[in-house]
Order: C-alpha cells, then sequence, then structure tokens
C-alpha cells in the first residue's frame, strides 16, 4: 500500500482545526480571519468558531499581551505571524514576560500558549522577511523552541503543545516546505524532542528546518561516494537531546551541522559546544558548520543563491569531513537553490 | 479585634496599615535583609485601597513594581510580604519575585512587571477570555502616567475598545517618571485620549478623599461589570518617595517640595491622629508578627534554582 502524503501545509491545517475544536482554545493574528486565512491553514474557522478566531489589530506587543492574559484566564492562545521578523515587535512580552511568568512568580502561574512564526525564503523575501531566530529564541529559558521539519512532526508536536505542555511554545514553520508533500509514518518520537531521521555510520549531519530536506538530498547523492551520514533533525531547538547527539558524533567521529540561519553564536555553535564540553577527543576530524552567510538577506536571486548552502556545499564538505575526494567519475553537484529544485515556490510571498 | 465605626474608618486602616507596613520596609532596609530595588507607594496608598474594595476574589488586578500597596490591598497575606521581600521560601513566589513580582492569584493579583507598561495587555487579554466565556468579571489595569506613553498602551485601549472588554484602566498619575515631569514627556491630554477611542474617561484630582474615590469606584465597577466595556480613570496622586529607593530625593531640585507638603497636609494619614492612634496599636503587632515569621523562614535552596522554568 502507498504510503498516505500530506503537505506541511495540510498537516497545519489539519493541527489549527483539532486545535479550534477544545472549547478554550483562542486563534489570533494578522491575516487569520482573511479569505487567505495564512496560506489556507485557518481558513473556515472564524465561520466555524468566530468568538475564538480573532483578527488581530496591527499591534503586535498588545496581541502577545492579550495572549498572555488569555491564558492566565484558562484559554490556550494561538498567535500566528507570517514572518518571523514581525514577531521582533513582541519580543518584549516573550522574553521579559511570557518566557519568565513561571519564574518570576515561583511556580505561581502556568501559561500554555503558541507562537505560530513562519520563516520566508526565496523569491525576494530580502532582508526582513527571512530570518530565521531560533538562537535567538532557544537563548531564553522558558521558551520551548520546535521547528518542524514535515508534516508528521507538525501532527504530533502541535497536539502535544496543546494538549500535554503547559507553557509557551515557538513553533516556527519554514515557507519553503508548506506545498511540499510528506510521507506520514508514525515512527515514535517525542513530538518534542531531536530524533535521526536517517542511520548511519561515517558522519554525523545535525540538521534544522528545510535544511534536513537539503541534507537529505546530499545524502542520496553521497551514496555514489559510498558515503553514509547519520541524518539528525534537532527537531526542539530548546531542548536537543544532547545524548543522541553525543553518541551519534561518537560513532561517527564527524560533524556537520546544517542550520537555517547565521553560525556566530547559533545553532552550530551550540552543537559543537555539546561536544566539546563532554569529550572532544570523540571528534576525528575539526566541526563543519553551514548556514547564511554572516549578512542580511539581499534581494537579488544572484546574491540569495550564494546567501543560502545547498547540495552543492554540503557534499563539499562531507567530502572534506569524510577525507574523500571528488573524482571526475563522481561530479560534485553544482549549485541550485532548493527552490528551484522543487519549484514549488514562485511567491510573491 | 479591631471595629470600624464607618466604611471611611475601614479604608482609611486599610491605607495605613500600607504605610506603616512601607515605613518599616524603610526602617529595616539599611539592613540590607531586604536585597531588592523598593518602589514605595507611600503617598499612594488610597488608589489601591478604595479600588480594592469594590472588587471581588475573582476580579483580576494586574500591577507594576510599584505593588506593595495593590498586594496588600488585593489580600495579599502580609507575613508572606515580607518572607518574599527578604528573600525566603516562604515567599508566595518562593522569593524568586521579590518586591518588583508580587502576585498572588488566590486573591486576584495576576502579576507585576518592573516593564514599564508591560500588564495593560494582561489584563485586557484575561478580560477577552471571560468576554468569550460569557462571565460578568472585571480586570483592572493599573500603571502610571508614564506607561501612556508606551505604545501599547495605545494598542491595549484600541483592542479593549474595539472588543468592548469589560476592563477598567486606572492610571495612577504622580506626575513623575522616574525623575521626568509630565510637561517633558507628554503631548497629549490622557482623557482626550482614551476618549478618542470610545472609552469614557474621568479624572480624580483628590486621592487622598478615600470615600470619594471608593464610590467612584463602586459605580465604575459596577458599570463595567454590568455592561461589559472598557472604562479610564486617571487618578492624581504623590509619590512621597524617591523613584526606587527609601529615602527623600527633594535635595535633587528635579521636583517642588512645596507641591508634596501641600499634598500632605490633606493626607489624612498624617492628620487624622484620632484613628491613627486607634489602629496604630494594632497594625504594629501585625506588623511585627509578620517580620518575625520572615526571619525565622528558610533561604531557598539549589533545589529551588532550577525549578518553575518549563
Amino acid at each position: 500500500m502507498e504510503p498516505l502524503k500530506l503537505k506541511y501545509r495540510e498537516a497545519l491545517t489539519e493541527a489549527m482545526a483539532k486545535a479550534m475544536r477544545k472549547p478554550n482554545t483562542l486563534l489570533i493574528g494578522q491575516g487569520v480571519t482573511d479569505y487567505k486565512g495564512i496560506w489556507g491553514t485557518t481558513l473556515g474557522l472564524a465561520e466555524k468558531y468566530p468568538d475564538r478566531v480573532i483578527e488581530a489589530p496591527l499591534s503586535e506587543d498588545a496581541i502577545a499581551g492579550v495572549c498572555l492574559g488569555a491564558s492566565l484566564n484558562g484559554m490556550y492562545p494561538i498567535n500566528t505571524h507570517i514572518r518571523v521578523d514581525f514577531s521582533l515587535l513582541i519580543f518584549n512580552q516573550l522574553i521579559n514576560l511570557i518566557a519568565k511568568y513561571k519564574y518570576m512568580f515561583g511556580g505561581l502561574f502556568e501559561i500554555p500558549m503558541m507562537f505560530r512564526l513562519v520563516i520566508g525564503r526565496s523569491w525576494g523575501q530580502g532582508a526582513q522577511h527571512s530570518q530565521s531566530l531560533q538562537s535567538l529564541l532557544a537563548h531564553i529559558p522558558g521558551l520551548v523552541v520546535i521547528m518542524p521539519s514535515n508534516s508528521q512532526s507538525i501532527l504530533e508536536s502541535y497536539d502535544y503543545a496543546l494538549n500535554h505542555y503547559r507553557g509557551p511554545v515557538v513553533m516556527l514553520e519554514h515557507r519553503l516546505m508548506y506545498e511540499l508533500e510528506f510521507e506520514q509514518k508514525n515512527e515514535n518520537n517525542h513530538p518534542f524532542e531531536t530524533r535521526i531521521d536517517r542511520k548511519g555510520s561515517d558522519i554525523t549531519i545535525i540538521a534544522t528546518s528545510v535544511m534536513v530536506l537539503e541534507v537529505r538530498r546530499a545524502c542520496d547523492y553521497l551514496e555514489k561516494f559510498g558515503i553514509y551520514p547519520e541524518i539528525i533533525d534537532l527537531h526542539s531547538i530548546s531542548h536537543p537531546n544532547r545524548e543522541l547527539i553525543f553518541n551519534s558524533v561518537k560513532k561517527t567521529g564527524r560533524l556537520l551541522v546544517a542550520d537555517t540561519s547565521w553560525l556566530p553564536y547559533g545553532v552550530a555553535a551550540e552543537m559543537s559546544r555539546i561536544i566539546s564540553e563532554r569529550d572532544p577527543s570523540i571528534l576525528k576530524k575539526p566541526i563543519k558548520s553551514l548556514g547564511m552567510a554572516y549578512a542580511p538577506c539581499p534581494t537579488a536571486k544572484v546574491l540569495e543563491d550564494m546567501y543560502y548552502p545547498d547540495v552543492h556545499d554540503l557534499v563539499l564538505s562531507v567530502l572534506e569531513l569524510t577525507d574523500k575526494n571528488a573524482t571526475q567519475k563522481i561530479p560534485i553537484p553544482i549549485k541550485t537553490p532548493m527552490t528551484d529544485f522543487y519549484k514549488h515556490f514562485k511567491g510573491p510571498f | 479585634m479591631i471595629t470600624f465605626n464607618s466604611s471611611y474608618e475601614e479604608l482609611f486602616y486599610q491605607s495605613l496599615r500600607i504605610r506603616l507596613v512601607e515605613q518599616k520596609i524603610i526602617e529595616l532596609y539599611p539592613s540590607d535583609k531586604i536585597q531588592s530595588p523598593v518602589h514605595l507607594s507611600i503617598g499612594q496608598e488610597s488608589v489601591a485601597v478604595t479600588l480594592c474594595s469594590q472588587l471581588r476574589d475573582d476580579d483580576w488586578v494586574f500591577i507594576n513594581y510599584r505593588g506593595h500597596a495593590f498586594y496588600l490591598a488585593k489580600k495579599g497575606p502580609m507575613p508572606e510580604l515580607f518572607a518574599e521581600l527578604f528573600g525566603k521560601r516562604t515567599g508566595l513566589s518562593k522569593g524568586k519575585a521579590g518586591s518588583m513580582h508580587l502576585a498572588d492569584p488566590k486573591h486576584g493579583l495576576m502579576g507585576s512587571s518592573a516593564v514599564v507598561g508591560s500588564t495593560i495587555s494582561h489584563a485586557v487579554g484575561a478580560a477577552l477570555a471571560s468576554k468569550i466565556r460569557g462571565e460578568k468579571r472585571v480586570f483592572v489595569a493599573v500603571f502610571g502616567d508614564g506607561a501612556t506613553e508606551q505604545g501599547v498602551y495605545h494598542e491595549s485601549l484600541n483592542f479593549a475598545s474595539l472588543h468592548k472588554l469589560p476592563i477598567l484602566f486606572l492610571c495612577e498619575n504622580n506626575g513623575l517618571a522616574v525623575h521626568a515631569s509630565l510637561a517633558e514627556r507628554q503631548s497629549y491630554n490622557l482623557l482626550a485620549h482614551a476618549r478618542s477611542y470610545g472609552i469614557e474617561s474621568t479624572l480624580i484630582e483628590e486621592s487622598y478623599n478615600f470615600t470619594e474615590l471608593s464610590d467612584f469606584f463602586s459605580l465604575s465597577i459596577e458599570k463595567i461589570r454590568e455592561h461589559s466595556l472598557p472604562l479610564l480613570v486617571e487618578v492624581k496622586t504623590c509619590r512621597y518617595k524617591e523613584h526606587v529607593g527609601t529615602s527623600d530625593d527633594f535635595q535633587a531640585g528635579y521636583r517642588s517640595i512645596k507641591e508634596v507638603r501641600d499634598w500632605q497636609l490633606k493626607d489624612p494619614l498624617i492628620n487624622d491622629k484620632t484613628l491613627i492612634d486607634k489602629f496604630i496599636p494594632f497594625i504594629q503587632k501585625e506588623i511585627d508578627m509578620a517580620v518575625i515569621f520572615a526571619e525565622e523562614s528558610p533561604f531557598p535552596t539549589i533545589d529551588d534554582l532550577l525549578t518553575d522554568i518549563f
């Protein structure tokens, strides 16, 4: 039987529909009631639940606070931001209040709630529609930060956040994946935990969000060289499974980190910390990392194509780490932006 | 047993109780037993007392870092307050809150923040939740005049008015943001501005008039409860002490001592000697017991350091 397939967007739609069936869920954000409905993921919900699906004024700061207050008063707020960049306007609430509300009052309060932040990429998203701020968020104690890399992860982690976790969760969704189909398979991962995406032996590659897909493509290609990497889907940025990561690197002796964001002080730095603070002698080679070039994102396509790492960069890095050389018989794949490969995202937003 | 001959006496008693607690804090502060920045409410007690006298436990109040008065007025327990200030495990927040983050959810004090203006929207959100469920509860956002300069204040007025939420926006206007006067900071008239959002707004000039203030709050709270709508009240107050800490700071020259002295001439907590004499023994005893409780309580331990985060 063909495995069931589900688009990332469809999984989000299902997660939202399921969430709203709970009588205390409050869905609030700019565009949740309009005819596009956050790329369809909230369509129809305002008609069904007019009191609990609320169009937000362009007042991000207040709305985040409204969510905190509503959560204190028994609601489960889901606050949407169609770009991560716009959510920077809620960072006072998120960092000074929401992340600290439990601790600062010595456990008097719990504030379960969810933020859906969408990372943009390609079609000229430019400097303010493309930021991927997971490490900034995961730096703050009190926030759970999740980057689902497929439909199953969405279904499981959103359900877990809603029904089992009693604190604030930030879901970083990636716009590039919205129209991609994923096979649905239950692999019994904990909904908030790091998971092994593909077993391997020659090198460990830790990837976040859409980079998991790019790493898979690179690994398919690397089979031509007889290289079998172990892929780790980090999934939980705030709570990486350190044991799982350490044991994988201990087995392979080599580590490449592929993140959707900048490298300095980021996910790659944290992964390196996990290894170097515990036992750097397990490494046969120094760690390598790939992420966005350390610049604001440029708009011009030619520049943007250079800005993000792709299969080409991944294959080169793995060959270097595994001491294999490219041969004339097996060329290195040429640089192809993910959007060109998947041909699903043609803008404008 | 304390007996009150009028509601004025009771309001007076509650206000005096807060003042004496804060005077105790001033007395204790040089000992360094309280290692937390304290923002004293001395001169402003009546606002908290008269408001809270009209609220139920399930009417919620969201305040700021100048919070001792609201904590006590909303029935927060005094021994636990001193314990919290002393950084003891028996404080309601286990010593993790200190003076600036007082809360007592059992009595509807739902949190306080040291970032100016940042709890206003919390009251709005809590009001929204109750409105959705069709409850008849009232929510109060307490803030100072400085907070009205924050964008989030404007955003909150708009949202509350748009959704007709049962909320009282209560501005304690002491005319100072830390050391900056109103004239240096504001181009707008607070009431006119709030009215432009369709919010009925009132100015109370004399917060030392306990009965008038309490009657006003009684009507306002009832109106909000019955009709589910936001109201705004600006109450003129006088901060006797420095912004943070326990001293007077008239010598700094940024404010007029005359204004404060004029205010103090009308302050019942200074001038009504009969009632002061009547109540002081009761209150002093309660304060002494509370301080002893705090003194004798244990400090939090390493086991508390990493709890309550996630």
